[in-house]
């Protein structure tokens, strides 16, 4: 008799959409987290002010050094929040050498979902159908319409600020709430870019805070976004769509949630007499010790390297390369979004006008080249995330009363074009447990191999160079390379959106999952985190785990419901 | 998603990272290469001393000096200074302090006659001013100076009186709107 009738591995954003939908349908779930539990009054520090924060919330060299020497350090890392990130020391990696792919984890309840950057896009038809068109990876088993009705679904309960656009490229949900406003010089483009490049949109950035909550978000203690942009130490008004703030507690007030912290996986076990895997173990991160659940059905949600891992690491006789292996894919075709250019430029004029609050999202130019028709000499394509801003207090030159009075005067406007290129599903882009080397544990640790191939640096040159053209046909100048491609060769640095190591397809033997998430090999077995994308598309991708989260959760209770597991 | 509306604070802070291990090493090999000597012996106490923490306190209020608001002083500007030092920074960072505050007390020292913090507001004012322009106009003239002056501006305008009084700071702003009339609330955020 299984102890559960679900165990759920992982909190993040796509295991606590699994856990909520579950345990909605009626089953017994067990969540394992590897993090420690996490407590908002503790653990959040999104009302310390300025002057409340040590050393400039700057965590030192000396601890970068110790904690973080591989992942380093990224923009949303604080000394008040590094106890939300995973160190190196806890759970080692490496990656193959002269690149650069950063692997940034959480190390608590909710995972990455205290600490991402929460733009939420949709995938359009477009994204679902282009490997087959193009040849590249596999065909994705599902088609837009399929995932459409579960977009609806998560993006009603998450609770995403967006306007409703009308571009094929990317859909307009059905439940947006109020989008943010534009700056002046976001305003200014938008207009210029309607002469200069029709194609080029430039829309406001949909993203997961309540500008206008529902009853059933305020029923879960949500509250509306107060523009602090503290998001990444936690938000203690649930404002954005968190695990912590969201679908943990929506689990929870089913009565049918076993949540187990600290709880490392080690492997998944598997009964070859019925072919399904009979238990989880897991490791006390305190203690070492270690226990095996079991339940009537598995998802692996512990991040795409995390996933991956432990399907490597519970590799048995009859499956010596893995778990769900047969097809040879599991740890392959690793993706992350292409990040090697930042063109900043300065907007003349405005200066009568100024912004006030401080907006959590910027804006967007969705995707234009190759779309929808293929016609670069490169494949795909990237879409801008757009910053803008008034300059502030710095250090200029000058002494004295001067120095503050320019300080103290809002300086000219500034823009930003961030480019999010796709990566191309590539077999020879993985994720591999170590031969020898082991973590505290005795795991095995992963190493990350993440190449940039030709299409890839293409893009991103072609990226570069769009920016540049977009922003002086509107008129900018001062223009300032924050990141050029030249610098960002070493494999992919890594936008924390890794994911494909364990890819759906229709074929049992060029994909681990089905199109409902599900094992080809091992039936009960379910993963539905980043690691079961087919290709990359060019979107923010936490939206798209949702939505494959809660349909897959559907499918496997019906599953249930029906006697087929 | 990274803050691009405190770009310019980011600034600030980059100057911070960019003290890095080799930068700070090669930094004091240039001042010990500069005197033509070997290099200054530098005290290696944990802290600063009384009189580089007066220097650190007289470089802030000539920068920020007390006007309708507070000045760098009053603002405890030099508390923080002290315990980036003590907390926060490595070996190499404290050598790149030492080294850096001890060339501008020697400079100081020649060109007016006694130590900074002795001197008068005004004379303090004239001397730094006119480095502050030498350092502004050449980017290897002192590398150090700007560093130090972003921690302090840094310090200041993240303190209370800094934030709150001379920018403006709103905890909990409600409400974000994108383009309004620079009227409405006409200095620049804190944050």
């Amino acid at each position: 008799m299984a102890e559960f009738d679900a165990i759920v591995v992982g909190s993040g954003i796509s295991g606590g959409w699994v856990a909520k939908e579950l345990c909605e349908r009626g089953l017994k779930v067990c969540v394992l987290e590897r993090g420690k539990p996490t407590d908002p009054v503790k653990d959040y520090s999104d009302f310390l002010e300025p002057w409340e924060t040590q050393h400039f919330d700057k965590i030192s060299d000396e601890d970068v050094k110790r904690d973080f020497p591989i992942t380093g350090i990224n923009y949303a890392m604080k000394q008040s929040n590094r106890h939300l990130w995973m160190t190196d020391r806890a759970q080692p990696y490496e990656r193959a050498p002269e690149q650069s792919f950063n692997w940034r984890r959480g190390a608590h309840v909710g995972g990455r979902s205290l600490l991402w950057g929460r733009a939420s896009y949709r995938f359009s038809a477009y994204d679902f159908e282009v490997n087959k068109a193009d040849g590249e990876g596999v065909d994705w088993p599902v088609r837009y319409n399929d995932i459409a009705p579960w977009y609806d679904h998560v993006e009603k309960f998450a609770g995403i600020a967006g306007n409703r656009d009308g571009l094929d490229q990317l859909p307009d949900g059905k439940h947006f709430q109020p989008a943010f406003e534009h700056t002046c010089a976001e305003l200014d483009l938008k207009e210029k870019l309607k002469t200069s490049f029709p194609e080029r949109k430039l829309i406001m950035g949909r993203v997961a805070h309540l500008t206008k909550p529902t009853e059933e978000q305020t029923a879960l203690g949500r509250g509306r976004c107060q523009a602090r942009n503290r998001c990444a130490h936690g938000c203690s008004y649930g404002a954005y769509f968190s695990s912590n703030a969201a679908t943990l507690p929506a689990a929870e007030r089913t009565g049918n949630l076993t949540l187990i912290p600290n709880s490392v996986v080690s492997k998944l076990v598997h009964n070859p007499v019925n072919n399904r895997i009979s238990g989880v173990q897991v490791l006390d991160a305190d203690t070492g010790v270690g226990t095996t659940h079991t339940a009537k059905i598995v998802f692996v949600n512990a991040s795409t390297i995390g996933t991956s891992l432990i399907l490597l690491n519970s590799a048995t006789e009859a499956h010596p390369t893995g778990l769900a292996n047969s097809s040879d894919q599991l740890g392959r075709n690793l993706m992350d979004h292409i990040g090697g250019s930042q063109v900043v430029a300065h907007v003349p004029g405005h200066l009568d006008r100024y912004f006030s609050g401080r907006r959590a999202i910027g804006a967007y130019i969705p995707r234009y080249r190759n779309y929808p028709k293929q016609e670069e000499s490169y494949k795909r394509g990237w879409g801008y995330q757009v910053y803008s801003w008034r300059g502030g207090w710095g250090a200029p030159a000058g002494v004295g009363e001067g120095f503050k009075t320019k300080n103290r005067t809002p300086g000219p406007w500034g823009i930003m074009l961030d480019a999010f290129g796709e990566c191309l599903p590539n077999p020879n882009n993985t994720i591999r447990a170590h031969k020898t080397k082991t973590d505290k544990w005795g795991q095995p640790i992963a190493v990350v191999d993440l190449k940039l191939g030709p299409n890839e640096e293409a893009l991103m040159r072609a990226a570069h160079q769009d920016a540049f053209e977009i922003l002086k046909a509107a008129g900018f100048n001062g223009f300032y390379e924050a990141r050029k491609p030249d610098d960002y060769l070493n494999g992919v640095l890594g936008r924390i959106h890794e994911m494909g190591t364990a890819r759906m397809g229709r074929d049992p033997k060029t994909s681990v999952l089905n199109g409902w998430n599900q094992s080809h090999d091992i039936p009960n077995l379910f993963i539905t985190d980043g690691s079961f994308m087919t290709s990359s598309a060019v979107q923010n991708p936490s939206l798209t785990y949702m939505a494959f989260s809660a349909r897959a959760a559907n499918h496997a209770a019906d599953l249930l419901q029906e006697g087929d597991l | 998603m990274t803050d691009f509306l405190m770009m310019q604070r980011r600034d600030a802070l980059k100057s911070l990272l960019a003290i890095s291990a080799a930068g700070a090493l090669t930094a004091c090999i240039g001042e010990g290469k500069a005197d033509g000597a070997s290099a200054p012996k530098l005290s290696s106490a944990p802290s600063l001393s009384t009189a580089e923490m007066a220097l650190v306190s007289a470089l802030g209020q000539t920068i920020i000096p007390m006007t309708d608001t507070a000045g760098a002083v009053e603002a405890g500007v030099p508390a923080v200074v002290q315990t980036l030092f003590t907390e926060w920074g490595d070996e190499n960072y404290r050598t790149y302090w030492r080294a850096g505050l001890d060339k501008l007390e020697k400079h100081f020292v020649k060109e007016g006659g006694q130590k900074f913090a002795a001197m008068s507001a005004s004379q303090q004012a004239n001397l730094l001013g006119r480095y502050d322009e030498k350092a502004f106009a050449d980017n290897d003239f002192d590398p150090f100076y700007k560093d130090m002056k972003s921690t302090i501006a840094t310090a200041y305008y993240m303190s209370e009186p800094g934030a709150t009084e001379e920018l403006a700071y709103e905890a909990v702003p409600g409400e974000w709107r994108g383009c309004v009339p620079l009227s409405d609330q006409p200095k620049t955020w804190a944050t």
